[in-house]
């Protein structure tokens, strides 16, 4: 309704226009340079005045990213430690979260509490002990190294999203599920899973871009390079004296690719969640 | 069950079970902690006890020889020492500015952003989709391309001051321009999914006061400050904490974009840290300066406890 007000005004569509439009340049331009520098040929990319369009373009740098430096193993161990990490966080946050959510357990409060002020612990301050514990295991340079921290950083944020999407859940479903005799698990699966989805996707994202994105640990721990991830991998690219950029920048575009194909699903589910938000308003 | 709060719940505990409900109330909430015990044991596990280790890490002798580690005796020299030096002084100040300036450039840059969102007729889905894009950057590569803006021989940046007559700036060369660029290098990153929970924030505002508002002639400035931002203070708190938090932790930026440098002027304590502990070795130090760190943050926790509060006590009043 009030959308719909506001934009009855001409002087406001006006507005509404061009400031959309200086956002759009302000989000666009350094992500137009990143593609644009990527097929641009190694001799071109570092010409004044720059060549504000690649020409000619060149997938040379594409190439380089996987045969000259080792992209495709970087992506391949983001991919499992990723995936497995986010794996897991969603069981057993999703689990977790039904229990903080939705049943009657002393103390919740305050664990909740205590969870989202772990989400925002530093990860500095964990660096050493976990190192010295890693090493102490033997299991520095492997994927368990980041798999297990990565899912125990990103489990509180997850429980934190998924415990407020299932508040939202009515309860007279889970009773109908209670009375009929169906096991706590079974009603977990057959009756909050299936109504949860949209918030166990959100959690899914929010996890998969956190690991995808984590550099510290991925620096720390695995320093071997078979093991590295991608934010590592790419920050060593080239020589101390040379930093070729795009090399850099075609990796970075392929790195996007999974994400971008997971955002490009969220964007859905973001209105969605804003629509059904404008209606209850 | 879950509209019931806190006091209410304990209130009930307190009285003997005797009804049926009481049973019943008593076999879910067992239930419930068997439920909750993989995540909270494994959390508890991988941070918790880290950082207690830590902690006491940081009160001892802690050599580093060929074959590993050794810790001896107790000592504040570690802290001293870290109180003492003017590096971690000066990236104390430093992280707090960098963390004050850009949250506060993001939160005004990104409700902005979401006020015209919010009146754009079509294409929304588009714009959320260009607003994650950033959100979703790999640091690192945020850093690189940021670096590649910069360059002072064949970067965008000088070309085009140089084009105004501006000159050809070194921005990473020197210590201002080095902090600036790289708070605009986060504000890019960040401000737009700031936007992002302050329109979901603006969309779930209660419509008819905007009415109420227009019928007693508010104007559309006094309308802002005197309706939406009260009752956008609950998201607003929220991601400014968070965003707080989280930019004291800052690492990825200044180790890939500046190496901390020019000098030490980008130096944050996350990356004094790393440095104190992986490439000088010295882990008593690193670990002071880090739980000097890990106590600033939950210092701000304890400040915030009552925006945590307010969020987990949302549904249960």
């Amino acid at each position: 309704m009030r959308n719909r007000k506001r934009t009855g005004w001409h002087r406001v569509i006006n507005g509404v226009n061009i400031s959309t439009f200086f956002v759009v340049i302000f989000i666009g331009a350094p992500m137009y340079w990143l593609i644009a520098s990527s097929f641009k040929t190694p001799a071109n990319i570092g010409v004044d005045p720059p060549q504000w369009f690649p020409n000619p373009l060149s997938t040379a740098n594409y190439k380089s990213a996987f045969v000259q430096y080792d992209f495709g193993i970087y992506f391949r161990n983001s991919l499992i430690v990723t995936l497995i990490a986010t794996a897991l966080v969603l069981v057993m946050g999703t689990l977790a979260g039904y229990a903080l959510g939705r049943l009657p357990m002393r103390g919740k409060f305050t664990m909740l509490v205590a969870l989202l002020m772990i989400s925002v612990f530093p990860e500095i301050a964990l660096i050493a002990p976990l190192y010295l514990l890693l090493r102490h295991l033997g299991w520095l340079n492997s994927y368990q190294a980041l798999i297990i921290p990565y899912t125990a950083f990103n489990l509180p944020f997850a429980i934190w999203i998924l415990r407020n999407y299932m508040l939202g859940i009515p309860k007279e479903m889970e009773e109908t599920g209670r009375i009929d005799g169906a096991s706590p698990l079974r009603t977990v699966w057959s009756i909050i899973l299936p109504q949860s989805l949209p918030g166990i996707f959100t959690a899914g994202i929010f996890c998969f871009t956190a690991c995808w994105t984590e550099f510290l640990m991925a620096l720390t721990f695995n320093i071997s390079n078979n093991f590295r991830t991608i934010p590592v991998g790419v920050s060593q690219f080239g020589t101390i004296d040379v930093t070729p950029y795009a090399t850099i920048f075609a990796a970075a575009v392929v790195a996007t690719v999974p994400i971008g194909i997971l955002v490009f699903i969220f964007r859905k589910f973001v209105i969605s969640g804003l629509t059904s938000g404008a209606v209850k308003g | 069950m879950t509209t019931i709060s806190a006091a209410t719940q304990q209130a009930t505990a307190a009285v003997p079970p005797v009804g049926r409900q009481d049973v019943n109330r008593k076999r879910l909430a067992r239930m419930g902690w068997l439920f909750a015990a993989p995540a909270l044991i494994f959390v508890a596990g991988v941070t918790i006890f880290p950082i207690l280790y830590s902690v006491l890490m940081s009160v001892r002798n802690v050599t580093v020889s060929g074959s590993g580690f050794a810790q001896s005796g107790i000592t504040w020299a570690n802290y001293s020492a870290v109180i003492h030096s003017s590096v971690w002084r000066y990236a104390l100040v430093f992280t707090i500015v960098y963390t004050i300036v850009t949250v506060a450039v993001e939160l005004a840059l990104g409700t902005m952003i979401a006020l015209v969102l919010e009146r754009l007729a079509g294409g929304r889905g588009w714009m959320m989709a260009l607003l994650l894009i950033p959100w979703s950057m790999i640091t690192v590569i945020n850093a690189e391309l940021w670096g590649y803006i910069y360059e002072a021989t064949y970067g965008a940046l000088q070309a085009i001051f140089g084009a105004l007559g501006l000159g050809h700036p070194n921005v990473l060369g020197t210590s201002t321009p080095a902090i600036i660029g790289m708070m605009v290098a986060d504000i890019w990153k960040t401000t737009p999914f700031v936007a992002i929970i302050v329109l979901a924030g603006l969309v779930m505002l209660p419509g008819d006061v905007y009415e109420a508002a227009e019928i007693d002639g508010s104007s559309g400035w006094s309308t802002f400050w005197r309706i939406t931002v009260p009752l956008l203070r609950p998201t607003l708190a929220l991601a400014v904490m968070f965003r707080v938090l989280q930019a004291f932790g800052l690492f990825d930026l200044p180790y890939v974009l500046t190496g901390g440098g020019p000098g030490t002027a980008t130096t944050s304590l996350a990356v004094l840290g790393y440095k104190a502990m992986f490439q000088n070795l010295d882990f008593g130090g690193g670990a002071a300066v880090a739980t000097s760190t890990a106590l600033l943050v939950l210092l701000g926790c304890l400040l915030s406890l009552r925006t945590f509060r307010v969020q987990v006590g949302k549904e249960n009043t």
